[in-house]
C-alpha cells in the first residue's frame, strides 16, 4: 500500500512539468557551482603549492646575513585548502590564507579571498552546499505544498480515504515517493562531487571520503526534517494556498533571516574585541606583563641576575655564549606566554560563538547544518585554528633555532654576528598536516545532533498529524 | 448493511441530519431524495466517516463506522457527485492506483474490460485524464466501485453529468449489483431513475426521514406527486 502510494507520488512529480523545470535548473545551478569551485580549488592548492616552493627558494637563498635579520625577513606560510572546499568553502573566503612569521610577532592570518574577489567571482561563490542549503528546501517546499491540502482541494483526498487507505500509510508513502523523486534530482549531484574529489589528493589521514560520507548524512537528515515538516503543514492546512504561504515564510525565516539574526545575536552576547584593541591589549600585555604589573624590562633584569647566578659569574661578557640570544629566547618564551593566553580566549570565544549559533539550529535547522558542514568539509573555524597553531608553532621552532644559532655561535653584538648560510637549510620547510576526520566529526557533533532532533522531531510530528488528516 | 441509529448531525446549531434512523439491507437499493440541503451528502459523510456525528451512530454491516472508520471504509464503494481524479495519470492508470487502494489488484486486462463495463470508450482508457470530460471522470468512479467488489454503495448523485444512454448503463449495472446481494444507498436528485433502480425510495426532509416506500407499494403513484406532497406538508 505505502508502495503504491509512493510509486504513484513518484512518478507524478516528474510527469509534472514545474519539478521538471525546477529539478533542471536545480542541476545546473549545481552542477555549474560543483565544476566552479572545483577548478577554483584545484587552481588555488596549486597556487599555493608554488608559493610555498617560490618562499622556500627565497628563504634558502637569502644569502648572508646575521640570525636576527633573518628573523626580520620571516617566511610565508600558506594555508592549504582542503579538498572539500569543493562542496562548501565555509569560512575560507573571510579568513587569511598565509601567515606571516617572523620574530617577536604572532600574526593572523592575512589576504582575505573575499576581498579582493570581484563580483563574478563572489557569484562563483554558490557552492553545492548553499544550493543544498538554501534552494533544495525550496524544490521540496515546490513539490509537497499541495501533497495534502492540494488533494483536498480537489476532492481526490476524500476519493483515496473512501477506499479504507490509513492516513498515516498516504502520508508515509507520499512522503517516500517525494523524497525518492528528490533523491533521483539529487544523487547525479552527489556522483558529480564525488567525481570531483576523486580527482583531488587528500592529505594523509585528511578522511575526505569519511567526511564526505558524514556530509551526505547530514544533508540526508536536513532534506528529511524539511520534507517531513512540508507534509505535515500541508496535511494541517485548509488550502494549499495557506500551506504555501505558510511554508515561504518559513524558508525565509530559515534561510535569510536565522542567519544573520544569529550572527548578530551572539555577537551581542558573546562579542570578540575589535582588531585594534586585541592588538593593543596584547602588545600591553608583552610590555607589561600578563597582570599588567610586571614590565618586561624588570623581568629581563631579573632574568640576567637569574643567569649570571646560574652559571655563577657576575659579568655578562664573562658568559660562555652571546647572551642576547639567550635573552631572545626568553623574551620569545615570554611573549609566547601573552599570545597563548591572548589568542587562546579570542579563539575560544569565537568557538563558543560557533557553538551558540550551532545550537539556535534548534529553532533554524539551517544553522545545525551550516556547521555541520563546514566542520565536515574542513573549512569551519576550528580547522582554521587548527592551522593557526601549527603556524605558530613552526614560527617558533623557526625563531627558536635562529636565536639558539645566535647564542651559541656568535659572539657579542647586539645582535650577534652573521650566520652560516647553512643556517638556513636547518630550518624544516613548513608542512602542514590538516586534523583528521575524527577531528572534523567532533566539531560537527553539535551541528549532526541539531539535525538528529530535527529529523526525528518532524518526523513524528508528521506521524502524529497524519491521523488527523481531514478530507473536506 | 448500511445503516444509521438516531444519527444527528449539527453545523454551527443548525441541525443537517436529525435522529436519522436507516437500514439498508443486502440486495437492496435506497433512493434518498430531497431537496438541496435536506443531509443527503452529510448522511453519506457520516456513514464514510468523514464526520463526527453529534449523536447516534452509523453502522456499516454492524461495525460501529466511529470505532473503526477504515474498516467499514474497506467495505465501501463511495461514487461522489464529482469524481475526482489524478490529471497526470490515464484513466487505467487511475483505475489502478485507486483499486490498489482499495485492497484490489488488478491486470490491465481487467482494468480495460471494468472500464468498458462502465461505458468508458476504448480509446480514452489510455489517454490522461486531463482531458477527460466529467460524465468520463463518472466513468472512471463507476468503474472503481466495480474494481473494488465492495459490499455497500454509497452513491452521491452518480450519475450526474452522465448522458441518457451512459446513466441507463449506469442503471442495469446497478441492478445487476443489487442482484448480487450488494447494499446500495443513492442520494439523488432523478425521480425516473429513483423508481427505476431503487427497491426503496425514501424522502429527507431538513435531515430527517419524512417519507419511506417500498417501490412495489407506489408502484401505481405519481412519484413526483408524492415527493411534491411531503415537500409542502
Ligand atoms: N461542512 C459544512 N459546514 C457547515 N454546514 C454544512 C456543511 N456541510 C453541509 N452543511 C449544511 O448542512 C445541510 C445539509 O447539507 P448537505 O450537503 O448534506 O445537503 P444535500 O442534501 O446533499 O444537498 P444537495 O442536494 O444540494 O446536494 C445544508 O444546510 C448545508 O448548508
Ligand atoms: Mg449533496
Amino acid at each position: 500500500m505505502i508502495a503504491a502510494i509512493a510509486r504513484k507520488e513518484f512518478l507524478d512529480a516528474w510527469r509534472d512539468g514545474r519539478f521538471r523545470i525546477a529539478a533542471v535548473v536545480v542541476l545546473a545551478l549545481l552542477g555549474v557551482a560543483l565544476l566552479m569551485a572545483w577548478q577554483q580549488v584545484e587552481r588555488t592548492r596549486s597556487e599555493r603549492a608554488a608559493a610555498a616552493v617560490m618562499e622556500r627558494e627565497n628563504w634558502l637563498n637569502q644569502g648572508v646575513k646575521n640570525s636576527h635579520s633573518a628573523g626580520h625577513f620571516g617566511v610565508y606560510v600558506f594555508k592549504p585548502l582542503a579538498p572539500l572546499a569543493v562542496f562548501d568553502r565555509g569560512i575560507e573566503p573571510f579568513v587569511g590564507t598565509t601567515v606571516f612569521l617572523e620574530a617577536h610577532r604572532q600574526n593572523q592570518a592575512a589576504f582575505l579571498p573575499a576581498q579582493d574577489a570581484t563580483a563574478m567571482r563572489r557569484f562563483g561563490e554558490l557552492t553545492a552546499a548553499a544550493g543544498l542549503q538554501l534552494l533544495a528546501p525550496l524544490v521540496i517546499l515546490l513539490l509537497t505544498f499541495g501533497a495534502l491540502a492540494g488533494e483536498r482541494e480537489r476532492g481526490t483526498l476524500r476519493q483515496v480515504l473512501s477506499l479504507g487507505v490509513r492516513p498515516r500509510d498516504l502520508v508515509l508513502g507520499k512522503a517516500l515517493g517525494l523524497g525518492a523523486a528528490l533523491a533521483t534530482l539529487l544523487l547525479p549531484v552527489a556522483l558529480l562531487g564525488a567525481a570531483a574529489l576523486a580527482t583531488l589528493p587528500d592529505a594523509e589521514g585528511g578522511g575526505s571520503w569519511v567526511r564526505f560520507a558524514w556530509m551526505g548524512g547530514a544533508y540526508v537528515l536536513y532534506l528529511a526534517a524539511i520534507l517531513a515538516v512540508c507534509l505535515a503543514v500541508s496535511a494541517m492546512a485548509s488550502t494549499a494556498r495557506a500551506a504555501l504561504a505558510v511554508l515561504l515564510v518559513s524558508w525565509a525565516a530559515n534561510a535569510v533571516l536565522a542567519p544573520r539574526l544569529a550572527a548578530d545575536l551572539v555577537q551581542h552576547i558573546l562579542p570578540t574585541p575589535k582588531l585594534v584593541e586585541f592588538e593593543a591589549a596584547m602588545n600591553q600585555a608583552v610590555q607589561e606583563g600578563l597582570d599588567g604589573h610586571n614590565p618586561r624590562n624588570q623581568r629581563l633584569q631579573t632574568f640576567a641576575q637569574e643567569t649570571l647566578k646560574k652559571h655563577g659569574k657576575t659579568r655578562i661578557e664573562e658568559l660562555p655564549f652571546n647572551f642576547n640570544g639567550l635573552v631572545m629566547l626568553e623574551s620569545e618564551r615570554m611573549a609566547g606566554e601573552v599570545f597563548d593566553h591572548h589568542y587562546g580566549k579570542l579563539w575560544d570565544r569565537l568557538e563558543a560563538q560557533d557553538l551558540t549559533v550551532t545550537w539556535a539550529g534548534l529553532v533554524a535547522p539551517l544553522l545545525g547544518l551550516r556547521s555541520a558542514s563546514m566542520a565536515l568539509a574542513g573549512t569551519d573555524f576550528t580547522h582554521h585554528r587548527h592551522f593557526s597553531v601549527a603556524a605558530e608553532e613552526h614560527r617558533r621552532d623557526f625563531v627558536r633555532v635562529l636565536n639558539e644559532d645566535m647564542m651559541n655561535n656568535t659572539s657579542g653584538g647586539h645582535h650577534g654576528g652573521v650566520a652560516d648560510p647553512s643556517l638556513w637549510e636547518k630550518l624544516p620547510a613548513f608542512r602542514y598536516e590538516p586534523p583528521p576526520s575524527a577531528h572534523a566529526l567532533r566539531a560537527a557533533t553539535p551541528g549532526l545532533v541539531v539535525l538528529l532532533l530535527w529529523a526525528v522531531v518532524a518526523w513524528i510530528a508528521l506521524l502524529v498529524v497524519a491521523p488527523r488528516l481531514k478530507p473536506n | 448493511m448500511l445503516e444509521t441509529l438516531k444519527l444527528t448531525k449539527r453545523f454551527n446549531g443548525h441541525v443537517a441530519v436529525n435522529d436519522l434512523n436507516l437500514l439498508i439491507k443486502p440486495g437492496e437499493v435506497f433512493a434518498l431524495l430531497g431537496p438541496n440541503g435536506a443531509g443527503k451528502t452529510t448522511t453519506i459523510n457520516l456513514l464514510l466517516g468523514f464526520l463526527t456525528p453529534d449523536a447516534g451512530e452509523a453502522r456499516v454491516n454492524g461495525a460501529s463506522v466511529a470505532t473503526d472508520p477504515i474498516a467499514a471504509r474497506r467495505q465501501i464503494a463511495y461514487i461522489p457527485e464529482q469524481v475526482m481524479l489524478y490529471p497526470r495519470f490515464t484513466g487505467v492508470e487511475n483505475l489502478d492506483y485507486f483499486s490498489t487502494l482499495g485492497g484490489r489488484r488488478h491486470t490491465r486486462e481487467e482494468l480495460l474490460a471494468l472500464l468498458k463495463r462502465a461505458g468508458l470508450p476504448a480509446e480514452a482508457a489510455d489517454r490522461r485524464v486531463g482531458t477527460y470530460s466529467k460524465g468520463m471522470r463518472q466513468k472512471v468512479g463507476i468503474a472503481l466501485a466495480l474494481a473494488t467488489e465492495a459490499k455497500a454503495l454509497l452513491l452521491d448523485e452518480p450519475t450526474s453529468g452522465l448522458d441518457p444512454a451512459a446513466s441507463h448503463e449506469f442503471s442495469l449495472l446497478l441492478r445487476k449489483l443489487a442482484g448480487q446481494g450488494v447494499a446500495v444507498l443513492m442520494a439523488t436528485h432523478d425521480l425516473f431513475r429513483a423508481r427505476e433502480d431503487a427497491t426503496r425510495i425514501g424522502i429527507l426532509l431538513d435531515g430527517k426521514l419524512a417519507g419511506d416506500y417500498a417501490t412495489n407499494d407506489i408502484k401505481h403513484v405519481d412519484l413526483e406527486k408524492l415527493y411534491l406532497k411531503h415537500l409542502r406538508a
